[in-house]
């Protein structure tokens, strides 16, 4: 049998090494345990909804990609679909529906001066084990003192959560949104998952 | 010499940071312990790392660039203790398939995206084959057949199906109820749909499910399992997926990583949920040499790796989860003395020990077992994808799902057909009909020849079908793995020895399946249906080294039987899980069944990898002091 000893060597060899980038916490999109139990379940209870329903804001956004970190849930429907929903849960309900008008926190940033943003809409507040859901049927949106917009309305678009298929706002109507009220950081963030989740070349 | 260069002690430390210790670094971070994880390469950041470079062809293709780097630690292979085994240099054709994963993730970046389930069958193989057809059936197929049962369970299938976002549906079974039970190796709830059926796929369905199985009842076709995510997911972790965008030629002989994270990996499955705990540290271009022992010679006390400027680092820890690939699990733990070696003696034909013992491939042989044909499907399908989406398999010609009475084999295979063609860039070594001149072509096909071939290559309107059959191979004692003696790594440590050859159980059953499914391809109208030549065991030795071997650590529960070691051959170690009657140890590893099955090769990732989510459950308990004694997980 030949014998062939390669001789130990001290160092490793001239191998090229592929520098890593370990991905901080805050740039990595993971949905908070309480929030995702909570979406499975309004999934769940919600699966023979009739009429019209889909995750919105932040929740909606982080179950498409995007980068966000909500902290409660939203659900944008019509008032037909926020009445359908508020008998669905009717155990975790915790504000009847009613028609709600509220200034946001955030401004439009379309002008030189902030401008205020005010919604309205036929809403129900639930509570699923602590976690808040907000529903809005028919919202609508006014920017400063123009006129109000048109009730909100989509075509959802679906994604699994943990087996369970649920409806979200597209990211395409999200966009428009964010474009209109200036929110240019928020554009950016569904751009950047959209960059994600599409390939780069041809 | 260097100075060690120690590091904070930790809980875990997990070896290697692939499918196995992504689940079990995730659960145990997200309990609330600290976890460390070692791999020998980078993080791949798909957007970064693959988008942009996937398409080098050479890097890729041919210098595998994402995959363990030889010149760091090789292997080396060998038929039979005959030989002088030689170390893999290059990973060119035919053992371009060695190549291993590199980095976190590991192997996962370059893999098809298979990850179907084994049936009860795989675990019970040698109780289910002495009952049905006597004890002495499977010694009787294979010289020196050390074959034994696995005592593992399913539960932890579905936890490791969510993870990784498997698409699937069972509504092929021939009853689709709630009581149907015929198809274990089927989940009812797979986390996702699976892939829309390509053109081939549909007339593969059609056709078998016209037709009648060996066992007599008609083919039962259900939509590939795949791994290859096919809408958003989100899983259980919360960590979100993106959909396969199909275009993502991310099959094919070159094995191209996923470009936006489609691809079961564990570092876009569960590694982002442990590193966003806070838990969780990621050391990254590390190489593990060795696992420091106590003084007692039964506690795992420390693991020794070298940077990337060739430092010595020392990670203590009270918990040590081996999840490397295979065969470096077993060769670190030879290197570190835990455990028996498995020693073959060649003039009895049996062995002694554990640590490496029981190698098995999951390919059947390469040449001689194939059948082949043309298919014409009607119109141009896209070329691109990825094998293991968009197709349909059949199960009724696997393990014993047909009666093996007068036939010199045992178990059988999966069979499979429509998925998406793959072959994403190949023009520089694997586009059709492009070749250099030769005897047959001396002005090679290049020319107007050439252009032929691309019309049809990327526009086909026929297809060629060829089919390998995933035969099981049964585990010998004269296949194993130990360390070798002469070549060594990079820091002059032996690499592993593999010392392998088919045995003739895998011959046998492939000669019969290609038959089977010869009638299916005919039955489809395909062409040009061919059956390779068969050749008898052990005259074409194994030439097609697989990145699909497994085995090697055993594990179950009878002392006395040859298998059982799994805790008794490593002198009080755990492996895979934690064993209440060696109280006190605190390692524990993920080791490849042994079995093979006729499913696909990665089938839950050679189905170590649902358990770790047993091994992660028994590390909890260690950890809590719950259960040090009194409870044995293998029963619950």
């Amino acid at each position: 049998m030949p014998v062939l000893i390669v001789p130990n060597k001290s160092k490793p060899l001239n191998i090229p090494i592929f520098q890593s980038r370990i991905p901080r916490p805050e740039e990595l999109v993971v949905l908070d345990k309480p929030l995702l139990e909570a979406t499975i379940e309004v999934g769940n209870l919600l699966k023979d909804c009739q009429a019209k329903w889909a995750f919105a804001g932040d929740i909606g956004e982080i179950l498409n990609g995007v980068n966000v970190r909500p902290d409660h849930l939203t659900i944008l429907s019509n008032v037909v679909g926020c009445e359908e929903i508020s008998k669905k849960l009717e155990g975790f309900q915790v504000e009847a529906s009613r028609h709600v008008e509220t200034q946001i926190k955030r401004n439009a940033e379309i002008e030189p001066e902030p401008l205020p943003i005010t919604i309205k809409s036929y809403a129900s507040q639930f509570n699923l084990n602590g976690q808040r859901l907000n529903v809005h049927g028919d919202l609508r949106i006014r920017v400063g003192d123009w006129d109000w917009g048109d009730p909100l309305d989509y075509e959802p678009e679906y994604v699994y959560v943990v087996g369970v298929k649920v409806p979200v706002v597209p990211l395409e109507l999200k966009t428009r949104l964010y474009m209109g009220l200036g929110w240019m950081d928020r554009v950016r963030k569904i751009h950047e998952a959209m960059a994600r989740r599409h390939h780069k070349i041809g | 010499m260097s100075t060690v260069i120690q590091e904070n002690p930790v809980d875990v430390v997990c070896l290697g940071v692939g499918f196995m210790s992504g689940v079990v670094a995730t659960e145990l971070a997200l309990a609330g312990y600290k976890v460390v994880g070692i791999t020998k390469g980078p993080y791949w950041d798909y957007v970064n790392d693959y988008s942009t470079t996937k398409y080098d062809e050479w890097g890729v293709g041919l210098g595998r660039k994402y995959d363990s780097p030889l010149p760091l630690q090789s292997t080396t292979i060998r038929n039979d203790t005959s030989q002088f085994a030689l170390p893999v240099r290059r990973y060119t054709m035919p053992i371009q398939y060695h190549a291993l994963g590199h980095g976190v993730g590991g192997a996962a970046q370059h893999y098809g995206g298979g990850m179907g389930r084994f049936g009860p069958w795989a675990y019970e193989m040698a109780s289910r084959t002495a009952s049905s057809y006597g004890l002495g059936f499977l010694a009787g197929i294979n010289p020196q057949d050390d074959t034994h049962d696995w005592p593992l369970t399913y539960a932890e299938y579905d936890e490791w199906e969510k993870a990784h976002g498997i698409c699937g549906n069972y509504n092929g079974s021939s009853t689709n109820s709630s009581s149907d039970i015929n198809y274990p190796w089927m989940s009812k709830n797979y986390p996702l749909p699976p892939h829309p059926l390509t053109p081939l796929a549909q007339l593969f369905q059609s056709t078998v499910q016209g037709m009648t199985a060996p066992n007599g009842q008609k083919y039962n076709p259900f939509p590939s399992v795949s791994a290859l995510s096919s809408q958003p997911y989100t899983n259980q972790y919360g960590v979100t997926v993106n959909p396969c965008v199909y275009e993502g030629y991310c099959a094919g002989l070159c094995d191209y990583a996923c470009e936006t994270g489609a691809k079961a990996n564990a570092a876009y499955r569960t590694i982002p949920a442990a590193i966003n705990s806070g838990n969780f540290t990621l050391v990254t271009n590390a190489y593990i040499f060795r696992l420091e022992l106590s003084a007692s010679g039964n506690q795992v006390i420390a693991a020794h790796y070298y940077d990337a400027q060739g430092n010595d680092h020392r990670q203590p820890g009270t918990v040590f989860f081996n999840g490397m690939w295979g065969y470096n699990m077993i060769r670190l733990m030879l290197l570190s003395g835990l455990g028996t070696p498995y020693v073959y003696n060649s003039g009895t034909g049996t062995g002694s020990g554990t640590v490496g013992r029981g190698l098995t491939n999951g390919y059947t042989p390469y040449r001689g077992t194939n059948v082949s044909g043309t298919v014409n499907i009607g119109g141009n399908s896209y070329p691109a994808g990825n094998g293991s989406g968009g197709g349909v398999s059949v199960f009724d010609l696997m393990d014993d799902n047909f009666s093996h009475t007068g036939l010199n084999f045992i178990g059988g295979g999966l069979f499979g057909a429509g998925g998406y063609l793959g072959g994403g860039p190949g023009n520089i070594t694997f586009a059709g009909g492009v070749s250099a001149p030769n005897t047959a072509n001396p002005n090679g096909a290049m020319g107007s020849a050439f252009k032929a071939t691309q019309q049809n290559k990327y526009l086909p309107t026929k297809q060629s079908v060829g089919a390998t059959p995933f035969a099981p191979d049964l585990p010998t004692f004269m296949n194993y793995i130990d360390l070798d003696p002469h070549y060594t790594d990079a820091y002059g440590d032996p690499v592993s020895r593999l010392t392998y050859d088919w045995t003739p159980n895998t011959y046998n059953g492939a000669t019969y399946l290609v038959n089977q499914i010869k009638a299916i391809l005919t039955q489809m109208g395909a062409t040009n249906v061919t059956v390779g030549a068969t050749v008898a065991p052990y005259s074409a030795h194994n030439d097609w080294w697989g990145h699909h071997l497994r085995g090697g650590l055993r594990i179950g529960t009878d002392p006395n039987a040859g298998t059982a070691t799994a805790w008794a051959a490593l002198s009080g170690y755990n492996q895979l899980y934690y064993n209440s009657n060696t109280a006190g140890v605190n390692y524990f590893a993920a080791g490849e069944i042994t079995n093979t099955t006729g499913n696909n090769a990665t089938a839950g990732t050679h189905a170590a990898g649902p358990q770790s989510y047993r091994a992660a459950e028994g590390i909890k308990k260690y950890l809590a002091n719950v259960a040090t004694s009194g409870v044995n997980y293998l029963a619950s």
